[in-house]
């Protein structure tokens, strides 16, 4: 059974204590933001944070959690959201495995997978549940687009296209910063320890090698957007 | 930021005394017959002749109206007027204003969705002004809900508040050494990080002697575990969640074999 | 009987370039407290770890040498095992607490839980573990609303119920305020009085003059002296070495300096032993005794 052991692999004690943790980050952080009036949500710092120490399953079970328990204690409207989130913690899990989070530049491209998987999977729950329009600012830009013509589908998909990427982007680079603030010798007792070590090479060469993949990215995206809606 | 555990209101009721399987699957209920439905005021009839009735029964009636008034509203603000002026299939003009016409078919889409929203929300609402988080989580446990499991939930129970009160010193620690909060986007921005970084190091650090004092405890043992807490149960509630189980899967049954 | 012996113990953290212990031997006989000080980085907690079974089973690293607890090898066992025959209590009160309960009582319960115990039996078990920590009144409160003292006889108590033969407490004062301290202290004393079997870390050379029948001075993970409290807590070395010594020691030095402290007669640890040394020559033959 190689599912099994590999969902196994991810859960030691050390996962089971910093699970909460990360949901708290998330929420904390969330409502800091929410304070600070920003531009983004930055919720799923702590879920990104398990994903890369801990794995795939359990970063998609953190994500899980962090919804249902946002919908508990704070907000029941966060319940429906929770796939969002699952899918998130996993799509996070695989690129930190498959190398993509040991270098600025690499933890970008895992910031921009993200937000695409976040994009996909919101919109659906966007369209079937609230109609396409849900209680947050970019709700205007889908209304603009259903009115310029579109329909709901491609009017949501494109919303959470272009709304998406700045935070995951923002929200995996943050999540990387906290992993290089930690010691080795306390990220060791982690499952997934090896997917955090960092690639050797000058930080100013990385920062600049992030940038440029960054911008390439966004240039795609907005290209593969604006194909779309013909 | 409120600090608080999570909605619970301790009264002596017969909705506090059931079984949290069974107020969980009457959630499940209300919730999968709201949204199957095509009944266009069903959603409505379950909120003012099951939830409102339920909630004042459980002796948590005001609190549950203004939980569910506090949490909603902003919501249905947003959801009637972006729909009712922009929802597609709008073609009924109501009234217009400027490049703006309220559609007749906007409002009652927005009607329809939010009333769905309603019955969601606040029959999860019931369960939790009536349920102790920590009864909800022995009693899933007993069922076969794995420990790992409810530990994280109860334990991220506790800890989101101790943080939120962190966050709360960390804040006005560093703004009264001249952090800047209220500036424009790049100084907010530049404020995020000396109020998450103290936060978030703060606690990941406890993270490894958290391990140990569980570890301590058996945490692990591969034995079945038992409880403290007696969590009441019937027959009658037994047969109460077969009945509701039925009525999920009719009311599942009806909307795909209608479509 | 031995509840405690280990045999030529060498220990290294997994990133760690030197070893934490280095060949350390000792046995604990059955009801006996064996207090452990030492320089912070001494080696004091990872001795602590080691004699709960921790290291090596949570800190993984190398282990060379023999660690039987209750009778049992360390290394060819696991953890879930081991924390059935050695109990731990560490510094901070605050993180043993396990998160997962809404009140003092469920938290006791939490270990109970875990082993799979009978209702009735945990109940009974829980009640003696409040009655012997003192904090039977603080059973229906939330184990976040509490004193340092208190939540760290909660931790005693929930380490208790789950009856181990040996009872590892890690400076269990060190984070506490002088009530705490006093409070957990009491405790301890009540436990000793029981004839439990007690390894203690501590930094306070006055509560170890008080309640050790032996004390061990680590020295960069190497047992640098051991002994009775008496023969180990006036040593000269120990302020070299920097751990700190008792006040009673420090100001009989200066009166031995002074000429008011015999050179014939033992330095004390304790107030008590200070006071007779003070007393008189017949008083000072007593401490001579006791010590």
């Amino acid at each position: 059974m190689k599912l099994i052991d590999s969902i196994k692999k991810d859960f030691n004690t050390m996962t089971l204590v910093l699970i909460p943790v990360a949901i708290a980050i998330n929420v904390v952080i969330g409502q800091i933001v929410v304070l600070l009036r920003l531009p983004v949500y930055l919720d799923s710092i702590g879920t990104v944070l398990v994903a890369v120490l801990c794995g795939p399953w359990a970063g998609a079970l953190t994500g899980t959690l962090s919804n249902i328990i946002w919908g508990l204690i704070i907000d029941p409207n966060a319940f429906p959201w929770f796939p969002v989130a699952l899918f998130i913690g996993f799509v996070a899990g695989w690129c930190a495995i498959g190398g993509l989070f040991k270098s600025w530049w690499k933890v970008v491209i895992t910031g921009i997978l993200i937000a695409f998987t976040a994009a996909i999977v919101s919109t659906p729950i966007a369209v079937y549940l609230y109609g396409g329009i849900t209680a947050s600012g970019s709700s205007f830009i889908t209304a603009f687009l259903l009115q310029s013509g579109r329909d709901l589908v491609s009017a949501v998909l494109s919303t959470n296209f272009l709304v998406e990427p700045v935070d995951k982007i923002a929200t995996a680079l943050v999540a990387f910063a906290i992993i290089q603030g930690l010691s080795t010798r306390y990220i060791s007792r982690f499952p997934r320890s090896e997917n955090a070590a960092q690639e050797k090479g000058k930080r100013s060469t990385q920062l600049i090698i992030a940038i440029a993949v960054a911008v390439v990215l966004v240039v795609i995206a907005a290209t593969v957007l604006v194909t779309m809606l013909g | 930021m409120r600090n608080r555990l999570s909605f619970y209101i301790p009264r002596q009721s017969l909705i506090h005394d059931l079984n949290p399987l069974t107020k969980l699957a009457l959630v499940f209920t209300f919730i999968i017959v709201a949204f199957s439905s095509s009944w266009y005021w069903l959603p409505t009839i379950l909120f003012f002749f099951g939830l409102v009735p339920l909630s004042f029964i459980g002796k948590v009636g005001k609190a549950f109206l203004r939980t569910t008034f506090r949490l909603l509203l902003p919501l249905f603000i947003f959801l009637f007027v972006m729909q009712s002026l922009f929802y597609p299939g709008g073609v009924t003009p109501l009234l217009s204003l400027w490049i703006f016409s309220v559609k007749l078919e906007g409002v009652q889409f927005a009607y329809l969705t939010g009333t769905r929203i309603l019955v969601m929300v606040s029959s999860f609402l019931v369960l939790l002004l009536t349920t102790h988080p920590s009864t909800l989580m022995s009693d899933l446990t007993r069922r076969g809900l794995p420990g790992a499991l409810a530990y994280i939930i109860t334990s991220t129970l506790q800890i989101i508040p101790q943080m939120q009160g962190k966050a709360n010193t960390i804040i006005d620690a560093q703004r009264s050494r001249g952090l800047d909060t209220e500036g424009n986007l790049f100084k907010r921005a530049g404020a995020l990080l000396p109020l998450v970084g103290p936060l978030v190091f703060g606690s990941l650090v406890d993270v490894e002697e958290r391990a140990i004092a569980i570890e301590a405890r058996a945490f692990n043992a591969p034995c079945k575990k038992t409880s403290l807490i007696e969590i009441s149960d019937t027959g009658f509630e037994t047969a109460l969640r077969w009945f509701f189980l039925l009525l999920m899967l009719a009311a599942i049954g009806s909307r795909i074999w209608l479509s | 009987m031995a509840i405690l012996t280990i045999n030529n113990l060498t220990y290294q953290y997994p990133s760690s370039p030197q070893p934490a212990l280095k060949d350390i031997s000792l046995t604990l006989e059955s009801g006996e407290f064996l207090a452990v000080i030492g320089a912070n980085g001494a080696g004091k907690s990872s001795l602590c770890y080691t004699a709960a079974g921790f290291i090596p089973h949570f800190f993984r690293g190398e282990l060379n040498g023999q660690v039987l607890i209750d009778g049992v090898d360390s290394s060819q066992s696991n953890l879930n095992e081991l924390v059935l025959h050695a109990g731990l209590v560490f510094q901070n009160p605050f993180n043993q607490i396990s998160g997962s309960k809404f009140t003092v009582y469920e938290e006791i319960a939490f270990g109970l839980e875990n082993l799979g115990i009978a209702r009735e039996e945990m109940k009974a078990r829980i009640d003696e573990a409040l009655a012997l920590t003192n904090i039977a009144d603080l059973g229906k409160r939330s184990p976040y609303a509490l004193s340092g003292g208190q939540q760290q006889r909660v931790a005693l108590a929930s380490i208790l119920v789950m009856q181990p033969k040996l009872l590892v407490l890690d400076e269990p004062t060190s984070q506490l305020d002088p009530i705490g301290t006093q409070e957990v202290f009491q405790v301890i004393r009540a436990m000793t009085k029981r004839g439990m079997t007690i390894l203690m870390a501590e930094h306070k050379i006055e509560q170890v003059a008080e309640f050790a029948d032996r004390v061990i001075a680590l020295d960069a993970g190497e047992i640098l002296l051991e002994g009775t409290p008496g023969e180990v807590l006036t040593s000269p070395l120990l302020p070299e070495r920097g751990v700190g010594i008792s006040r009673y020691t420090q100001v009989a030095r200066r009166a031995q300096a002074m000429g008011l402290w015999s050179k014939q007669t033992h330095l004390p640890a304790t107030l008590a032993q200070a006071v007779r040394g003070f007393g008189g020559a017949d008083a000072a033959q007593e401490v001579n005794d006791a010590a």
